[in-house]
């Protein structure tokens, strides 16, 4: 894209404007890192990320089976109160739930799993590794169409209603995140059942409303610069003026939000996927919690805070510089 | 050679579009959770048993309308004298799902699989009444005799639940013998069966059974809606419906609605009478007196919970045994009739005593414990709710608690950290003798203080008594005398408060024919291979 003299006289004002109100970092103006500086501060980011990674899921995963180790219910099986069974089978049936103690299950289990056994699923009686393999397409695809519906429809309201001046449209699409953001998932789920909607555009509508209530904020904020005046003053047009002076600076902070946002889709998918009866990750969470299954558990937890953390760090990485934050 | 060309492309053409005119008859229903094993010899829940139902064939199914076995594999079995062994006499030219002929050789690998101590199945352990071997002698290829190591009751009718496997298919227990064979499992999504092309059974026209091509399960752990799914048209039957969906469904399409009667399931209520209970000694007082759970009996108003909460499809409960078992209840009793002046008379002769809105024990505790029960169980909470108005007229005062099923497990079998407990008691086995892990005082099962050394009062030692006698006699008649008076002394004594008998609901489609659900699981499709469809259902996509 070629910059016009009407740009460049915009995005000097923005420069102006970084100086004077913050005293932006000499470096970002003055001084280049070499290439090599910068592949070491890459691979140091890349080697803090994997420690980062690894001490949250050994916490994560050790939080986990703790909860579920001592929560009430856990090592008992619906099939104890069979009364066709004879004493013996129900005395095998305590000696199977029962897995010696926290710390011999969670050091064995990380023992097993870096020889890659996940285990066996005690309340579906099946591995673990084929319940994720079977389940995690489905999720994946919730997820993805929860985040596409999400930013495709919050983004365009936010921006409309950023840019526009009918009170009408900023008020209707208040209106509808608004809706959104009050009607729990599971509410959702239901009126999908109903409508016979699939169940998983609701991970969109929940992603919706925070897509366009912070992407709002951004973009009024940046919006309201005074290098956009000056460039809507100067006649720029509006499509220049949003690609350029308005979204572009509220980039980084706009990637941020997509990783939070797939964190979103995934919390929200357990309640969706249990009132859709979508066999997916969330209804297996929910099904492995109702059974106690600390195996099945405790790798979903994993799976989850790996995800999150993934997705958290690329949208860092992308994001990493903050020219609105620093404005 | 472009004119051959075309006339094979149109003949392609015309054979796709002909084979995609023939309509393939599938019936769709919903279980409520994925099958754990498709091994029907170590089956322990609901799924998993629908499955063994609908694919495996057994030697003696137990007709679910007249309740008595009959001939399926078997055209003939004899038990002997002693009721420790039984003969079969198999049908012959029969094969399992993959082509593999079916022998006596596969009935004694079954019951060689069957009863390994390390399989510990329900179905295994129903044939164990003494330690010991089981015997299988092979005449020939069509007769056998199973020796037990010890008389077992109801052997005939236990085979019911056997669904034989195959001792030489190399599909293994995936061959089956019944009138389907599971064709497709997507974990957590649906299950398609498919009709067995070698089931041995034929209509009176000769025609090969089933009528209906296959059968898709979609696993829906969400129960209401499935009624709503029914509704559209997007399944067929809903086997088991609770009493308010039953009455919605009935007042938009009444041919839908089947009320089968009193079914042989129980809701009731119990106290903790274990010694070592973490519960303060005048509690235990409470709980251990006759004449307490006997007020709290006649101050509960069983025709309302009928009423109010099962909509009218309950009928009060007496026993241990439901009345539509017709061969093992006992017709003399009748449920505890409503009469608060009684409850309060019989709580005077434990020296409580009611002051003001609030009942007093002799030693002036307020009279208030909890009931814990289920969460997410509407009728239960709603059941809890109606007690709790009810004891409020002797002055007790009851606090519901609501628990998920893990939870509440723990508590009846584990720290015993609970009051008094509100649960129901599935029964699918019409002999009484299957409850022995109940109502033996030694047995884990027995809920209100299990596991005693020594029966802790008279009344459980003659259970314990006439329970024995009973599972090791043959004189059918000494046997329902025994549990005629096991029957009464649970009617007297109350260690469970029977509350009601619930009705078999279910909900049928109207296109499906031939359905006559009954009282006995499975309620609706027990005569599968009898089902047909009027005309074949348009689906939604």
């Amino acid at each position: 894209m070629s910059s016009s003299p009407i740009d460049a006289a915009a995005s000097q004002a923005l420069l102006i404007t970084r100086t004077k109100s913050h005293h932006a970092p000499s470096h970002s103006a003055t001084s280049v890192p070499s290439g090599r500086a910068a592949a070491k501060r890459i691979g140091a980011a890349a080697v803090a990320l994997c420690a980062r990674l690894v001490v949250l899921l050994l916490i994560g995963g050790f939080l986990c089976a703790t909860l579920v180790r001592y929560s009430p219910g856990y090592g008992v099986s619906e099939e104890e109160l069979d009364s066709r069974l004879n004493a013996e089978s129900r005395e095998a049936l305590k000696a199977q739930n029962n897995d010696g103690g926290l710390l011999n299950f969670y050091v064995g289990y990380w023992n097993r799993l870096l020889h890659g056994d996940l285990g066996t699923a005690r309340s579906l009686q099946a591995p673990v590794t084929e319940l994720i393999r079977q389940r995690s397409p489905e999720t994946l695809t919730s997820a993805a169409t929860g985040v596409l519906i999400g930013w495709g429809l919050g983004l365009p309201l936010a921006i409309a209603a950023v840019m526009t001046r009918s009170a009408a449209i900023k008020l209707s699409a208040n209106l509808l995140a608004s809706s959104m953001l009050c009607i729990p998932a599971g509410v959702l789920a239901l009126l999908c059942i109903l409508w016979q909607v699939p169940g998983r555009l609701v991970l969109g509508l929940v992603v919706l409303p925070k897509v366009f209530e912070y992407s709002r904020k951004l973009l009024a904020r940046s919006a309201a610069m005074p290098h956009v005046i000056t460039a809507t003053a100067k006649g720029v047009t509006p499509t220049r003026i949003l690609l350029r002076h308005i979204i572009a600076p509220a980039l980084p902070q706009l990637i941020a939000l997509g990783g939070i946002s797939i964190s979103l889709v995934f919390a929200a998918a357990i309640p969706v996927e249990v009132v859709c009866d979508i066999p997916g990750l969330g209804q297996l969470a929910w099904n492995a919690a109702l059974g106690r299954d600390l195996n099945l558990l405790v790798i979903i937890t994993l799976m989850l805070t790996a995800i999150t953390l993934l997705a958290n760090s690329v949208a860092d990485l992308f994001g990493g510089r903050k020219p609105l934050e620093a404005a | 050679m472009r004119r051959k060309g075309l006339f094979l492309i149109c003949a392609l053409v015309a054979s796709a579009l002909s084979a995609g005119a023939y309509a393939q008859s599938e019936m769709r229903f919903c279980l409520s959770s994925q099958p754990k094993t498709f091994n029907p010899l170590a089956v322990d829940d609901d799924a998993s048993e629908t499955i063994r139902y609908l694919t495996g064939g057994v030697l003696i199914r137990l007709d679910r309308n007249t309740q008595q076995p009959v001939g399926e594999l078997a055209t003939a079995w004899r038990i002997n004298k002693a009721g420790d062994a039984i003969s079969f006499t198999l049908r012959p030219n029969v094969r399992f799902s993959d082509g593999t002929p079916f022998s006596a050789t596969d009935v004694a690998f079954t019951v060689e699989r069957l009863m390994d101590p390390d399989l510990h199945s329900p179905t295994g352990d129903s044939f164990r009444s003494t330690p010991g071997k089981v015997a299988t002698k092979i005449t020939d290829p069509y007769h056998l005799t199973i020796t037990f190591p010890g008389p077992v009751i109801g052997l005939d009718r236990l085979f019911d639940q056997v669904a034989i496997i195959s001792a030489q298919s190399p599909q293994k227990y995936m061959a089956v013998l019944g009138p389907y064979y599971v064709a497709d499992n997507k974990a957590g999504s649906t299950l398609l069966l498919k009709r067995n092309p070698n089931y041995w059974k034929h209509d009176s026209a000769g025609r090969q059974l089933p009528y209906i091509d296959s059968i898709r399960l979609d696993i829906q752990q969400n129960r209401d809606r499935e009624l709503l799914r029914l509704t559209r048209g997007e399944i067929d039957l809903v086997n088991s419906l609770n009493a308010e969906s039953f009455d919605l469904l009935k007042g938009q399409a009444p041919s839908m609605a089947f009320d089968a009667g009193v079914s042989l399931d129980s809701e009731q209520i119990w106290f903790n009478q274990v010694p070592t209970s973490p519960l303060p000694d005048y509690k235990k007082a409470w709980f251990t007196s006759t004449h307490f759970r006997r007020a709290v009996s006649s101050a509960i108003h069983r025709d309302d919970i009928a009423r109010l909460v099962f909509h009218g499809y309950a009928q009060p409960a007496v026993s241990l045994i439901s009345p539509a078992n017709k061969i093992w209840f006992n017709q003399k009793l009748k449920p505890h009739a409503y009469d608060v002046k009684l409850a309060l008379r019989e709580l005077e002769l434990d020296g409580f005593r009611l002051q003001g809105d609030t009942l007093r024990d002799r030693t002036g505790h307020a009279v208030e414990f909890s009931v814990i029960t289920n969460a997410g169980n509407k009728d239960r909470e709603r059941m809890a709710s109606v007690i709790q108005q009810d004891l409020r007229a002797i002055g007790i005062r009851l606090n519901i608690v609501t628990l998920d099923f893990p939870s509440l497990i723990e508590r009846i079998t584990r720290s015993f950290n609970y009051e008094s407990c509100l649960l129901g008691f599935v029964n699918d086995e019409l002999d009484p003798n299957a409850q022995m892990s109940v109502w033996l005082s030694s047995a884990d099962n027995h809920q209100w203080n299990p596991n005693q050394k020594q029966p802790a009062t008279a009344w459980e030692t003659e259970i314990d008594r006439l329970m024995r006698e009973q599972a090791s006699s043959l004189d059918p008649a000494k046997r329902k005398r025994d549990i005629d008076r096991v029957q009464q002394l649970v009617w007297e004594q109350e260690p469970f408060i029977y509350l009601v008998n619930k009705h078999a609901l279910s909900a049928v489609s109207p296109n499906l024919r031939n359905a006559h659900p009954v009282g006995l699981r499975p309620q609706v499709y027990w005569n599968i291979e009898q089902l047909a469809f009027a005309t074949q259902p348009r689906r939604p996509q």
